[in-house]
């Protein structure tokens, strides 16, 4: 190929290469705290390029010096996402894998039903369902279990003076795992005011790792999903049952 | 494809704005060398 048709093709290569970093890397900071952070170093490169460009000096320079020093604070600032952005790009799509999709309707179904007989007697629960991140520190912290999903087995362990009511229970795939879990509780600021701390607890979860969260509030009996870090509003078991089923089944089929 | 496109669309616009600038001044930059 001829050295022109080269430098005509590279340069937009080359933007299109950076945009789809640049999406990415903004994708997945979106609805973080670090997301704030992020705007705020944007503003700063602009300032940056409009004090080269108008030929401020002093102000590039001492952006220059900043810049250079502000290497280690990013580490220390990004240290949680950059984690956990390198535990999802060594990820394997092991979750589902062995399951058909009859199968995962069939846990989901036992998980909606518990989730709405505890709705009505007002119990709270938090369920982690696994997906590829795996929850291993997670489950490390709580009780091993190791017995199929069942609505039954959902609602023993989260009765009000059952011993292992307080945490979450984490599933991989038709197990539950383990119970009286501890998850990670959100730092972000949208909603650490106004949420509870079970609440916390799904939302730090799903931002830290791909985990499906269902839970029930003990105060209101309103039933929520947390998923990448956002609230799924849940109006009722259909709805309830077909959000599950679209996270669930599509990673699986990502998976295959 | 078009939803593709309409989703995130914000983000993408500035992605692409980032992109650009980021391309020009680097391209810049290697051009003074």
């Amino acid at each position: 190929m001829s050295f022109v048709y080269w430098t005509k093709i590279i340069p937009p290569l080359e933007i299109l290469i950076l945009w789809f970093v640049f999406y990415r890397i903004l994708v997945f900071f979106e609805g973080t705290r670090s997301f704030q952070v992020l705007k705020g170093i944007t503003v700063l490169i602009v300032a940056f390029l409009v004090s080269q460009l108008a030929g401020l000096d002093t102000l590039n320079w001492l952006l220059q010096k900043f810049f250079a020093i502000s290497i280690i604070a990013l580490l220390i600032i990004f240290q949680q996402e950059l984690r956990t952005g390198l535990a999802r790009l060594g990820q394997q799509h092991l979750f589902n894998i062995a399951l058909e999709e009859s199968e995962i309707m069939a846990i989901v179904d036992e998980i909606a039903s518990a989730v709405y007989k505890m709705q009505k007697n007002k119990v709270g629960c938090l369920i982690a369902m696994e997906r590829e991140v795996k929850l291993k520190t997670y489950i490390e912290s709580g009780i091993p279990i190791d017995g199929k999903v069942t609505s039954e087995i959902l609602q023993c362990i989260f009765m009000p003076h059952s011993p292992l009511h307080d945490g979450g229970v984490i599933t991989r795939a038709e197990r539950v795992v383990a119970a009286s879990c501890l998850f990670p509780l959100s730092e972000n600021p949208s909603f650490s005011k106004i949420i509870g701390t079970r609440h916390r607890a799904a939302l730090g979860l799903t931002e830290q790792t791909d985990a499906i969260v269902i839970m029930v509030s003990e105060e209101t009996g309103e039933i929520s999903v947390a998923a990448d870090g956002r609230f799924i509003p849940i109006v009722n078991r259909e709805r309830l049952i077909n959000i599950l089923k679209n996270l669930l089944v599509k990673q699986g089929k990502k998976g295959k | 494809m078009k939803s593709w496109i309409s989703h995130n669309l914000g983000l993408k616009l500035v992605a692409l704005i980032l992109a650009i600038i980021t391309w020009f001044y680097v391209h810049g930059e290697l051009l003074n060398k």
